[in-house]
């Protein structure tokens, strides 16, 4: 496995950049001095994908937003292939959570994935032709070229995931950060979504996905058990054990989730490579 | 309720009689009147310049920092008032934009260092401005003459050369604003996070946008009044959110609905005799009340006819699979009351809906009662049919109790589209929960 999980006490300063495609280096964040993120430390490789779990309030979001530079770090670094943030945001796409969407925005699906070129002509460029070329072809990998010109509002919740998914999609970017891509989504968008997801880790590219549902922690390379700090960080079928999803979500872990994580673990151990290529 | 409403009308009608009409006005528009003309066309560039922002403040849920914006100018014009000691447009335009940025600076510094929400937070400092600014101008100095009713108020007819040049400026500005910057503009108002993550200057837009507003709201002053100027802001802009799901078009109609507005209001005051600035808020509130109620998509109206659309749809079904039943049922007899019974309606109303059902075909008359035509008979087996088929499917996939599934199936029924997917996903059963047996659609007719 490419992935090191590493305490934070002993990360070497200055660490050389050595083709991780994100690292981050002691990350601390704070709202209203309550910590919300402790000494988060953590190396992803290009090409690997990574499922963010944790409870309510671990900082998952809090997590991503930080290295995109949208919320204030007390201290620590991110690096997104050896660069700074502001030097690297075209690299990275960001799907954020969609509850907070306004869905009566007058925008058509297509609007919405034509918004995934904003960033690369400067606030002062116009879409061209490519761009929208560019539109399309993500909502047709998506599956979603026949509602182009639907409404937002008029798109199912798992259809409307798939639109801000495209919009991530025609960024062209090498990282992209998705927050809970599959919150209120149908057992058919989630298909698609993690079909994507193969796809583009497959084509090099590296993604860290906060998620709430254990059951599919198998399809990701790697997990990040998250608490305000790193739990457990490493190849899917070492970290998720019982000791460290008690340790992840303390006692508050119900019963019926422990027995559904244990039944899963052995699936896991099973055939960990029959799980992945599912 | 007809007899309110003559009552309601006359009321009107004696009303508008007593209003101050001078007819004698109504070719002012058309005559060569440059005082007018002045007005009017600085008017509708306010109304244009207002209706583009408006969008922007609409969609951004900005509205009250519209109003606040508007009364926040009051302390930099007086200022400006004071230093070059005239009501040169520059001056006070420069003060207005100057006060309009602090008021937005401070509205964001209040609710974010200190537990004041952000509602609040725009109350206390656009009132703390606005009073100061009043108390600006009783502290001016003896003999110098600061209208403040006009700047309540607004007086589009005390428009200058100068005025119309400074709002037409404005106005420049605004449109192109909008259009060079459409699509960021466009992906900050919808999505400022992931605007940020692209590396958008979320913050710089946000202040551009107050800047204009507070500039445009300042030459607004002078057609409408501090008091009724978010009007022309949020009016057409929530009338044009009505009619379509397209930003661009959004933009336009508000634009022109701002425009209309603006040269409808001052026609309206010259006819009636009434201030201009309340004229326009009039005709504004006017036409979002007809966009409210007839938009396409979104109205009252057609929401209203659709829905009765759907009412009428369902009662007509049921007093067809009504007569469906009774005629196959040999004890009945051929009586309204006793299938208005069956159908739990006013036999009259039964009446009305044998005669609908009759005007289209579905049934006609037979030795004084009524037998199904050929489509009429192949709609009700139809009903019937996704009658029991939904009483399988709430029984067997929704584990409801047998005996509850018939209530929720009336109602289903009628979505008798679905019968097929209904059919196939069940297994095509043949009989329903109650043991009744499932119709199946004839070879041949079912395709028509």
């Amino acid at each position: 496995m490419f992935i090191r999980a590493t305490a934070s006490t002993h990360v070497q300063q200055n660490l050389p950049a050595n083709g991780a495609a994100v690292s981050v280096r002691n990350i601390n964040v704070s709202y209203d001095g309550k910590p919300v993120l402790r000494s988060v430390s953590l190396e992803v490789m290009p090409g690997q994908s990574v499922g963010i779990i944790g409870p309510n309030g671990a900082g998952k979001s809090t997590l991503l937003k930080a290295m995109l530079g949208l919320t204030r770090m007390d201290c620590g670094e991110v690096r997104i292939f050896g660069e700074t943030i502001d030097r690297a945001r075209h690299r990275v796409a960001y799907v954020p959570q969609t509850e907070l969407v306004d869905w009566d925005f007058p925008v058509t699906a297509f609007d919405v994935v034509l918004m995934g070129r904003c960033g690369r002509h400067g606030w002062l460029g116009r879409p061209n032709r490519e761009d929208r070329e560019a539109a399309r072809a993500a909502l047709e990998q998506v599956g979603m070229s026949r509602y182009a010109d639907r409404h937002i509002r008029r798109l199912s919740g798992g259809q409307q995931q798939r639109v801000f998914l495209a919009r991530a999609l025609c960024q062209e970017a090498d990282v992209l950060l998705l927050d809970e891509p599959f919150a209120g989504v149908d057992a058919a968008t989630e298909q698609a979504i993690f079909g994507l997801i193969d796809n583009l880790a497959r084509s090099g590219r590296t993604l860290m996905v906060v998620n709430h549902d254990l059951s599919v922690l198998n399809r990701f390379d790697a997990v990040l058990m998250l608490n305000q700090r790193v739990i457990a960080f490493g190849p899917t079928h070492e970290v998720v054990t019982d000791e460290n999803l008690r340790l992840t979500y303390g006692g508050r872990l119900s019963m019926l989730e422990r027995a559904d994580a244990a039944l899963r673990k052995d699936r896991i151990h099973d055939d960990p490579d029959v799980a992945r290529s599912v | 309720m007809r007899r309110f409403g003559r009552i309601g009308f006359t009321m009107i009608l004696t009303l508008l009689v007593q209003f101050d009409w001078q007819w004698s006005q109504w070719w002012r528009p058309f005559a060569p009147d440059a005082l007018w003309w002045h007005g009017a066309l600085c008017s509708a560039l306010v109304g244009i310049a207002c209706g583009l922002l408006g969008c922007f403040v609409v969609l951004r849920r900005m509205a009250l920092i519209g109003d606040a914006l508007s009364h926040a100018v009051l302390p930099g014009v007086v200022i400006a008032f004071l230093i070059t000691e005239s009501t040169s447009i520059g001056g006070i335009f420069l003060g207005a934009l100057i006060s309009g940025l602090i008021a937005a600076l401070l509205i964001n510094l209040v609710s974010r260092y200190s537990r004041t929400k952000e509602d609040s937070a725009i109350g206390i400092v656009f009132t703390a401005m606005f009073a100061l600014g009043i108390v600006l101008v009783s502290q001016l100095p003896r003999g110098t003459h600061f209208d403040l009713t006009h700047f309540l108020w607004g007086e589009p007819l005390a428009v200058t050369p100068t005025d119309l040049m400074a709002m037409a400026i404005v106005t420049t500005i605004v449109v192109l604003f909008v259009i060079v910057l459409f699509h960021p503009l466009r992906l900050v108002s919808f999505d400022p996070v992931v605007a940020a993550a692209m590396g958008l200057p979320v913050t710089l837009f946000h202040y551009l946008l107050m800047g204009l507003l507070s500039a445009t709201v300042v030459t607004g002053i002078k057609t409408t009044g501090v008091i009724l100027v978010v009007a022309m802001v949020i009016t057409p802009a929530s009338a044009a959110y009505q009619l379509t799901d397209r930003f661009w078009k959004m933009l336009v109609l508000s634009a022109v609905f701002g425009a209309f507005s603006a040269l409808g209001g001052i026609s309206l005051a010259f006819i009636s005799n009434s201030p201009t600035g309340p004229a326009m808020v009039v005709v504004a509130s006017l036409i979002f009340l007809l966009a409210m109620l007839l938009s396409p998509t979104h109205g009252v109206v057609f929401d209203l006819v659709r829905r009765y659309r759907l009412r009428r749809h369902i009662a007509a079904e049921d007093v067809l699979k009504a007569i469906y039943h009774h005629n196959q049922d040999a004890t009945a007899q051929p009586r309204i009351e006793e299938l208005a019974q069956r159908v739990r309606m006013t036999p009259k109303r039964t009446i009305a809906f044998l005669e609908w059902l009759r005007a289209h075909g579905l049934i006609e008359r037979l030795d004084g009662w009524f037998r199904l035509t050929r489509a009429g008979e192949r709609r009700a087996v139809e009903m019937v049919r996704s009658h029991r088929l939904w009483e399988s499917y709430l029984s067997e996939r929704a584990k409801l109790d047998v005996d509850e599934v018939h209530e929720h199936a009336e109602r289903l029924e009628h979505a008798h589209e679905l019968a097929d997917e209904l059919d196939a996903s069940l297994g095509h059963p043949r009989h329903d929960p109650h043991g009744e047996e499932i119709p199946r659609p004839k070879e041949g007719e079912g395709a028509s």
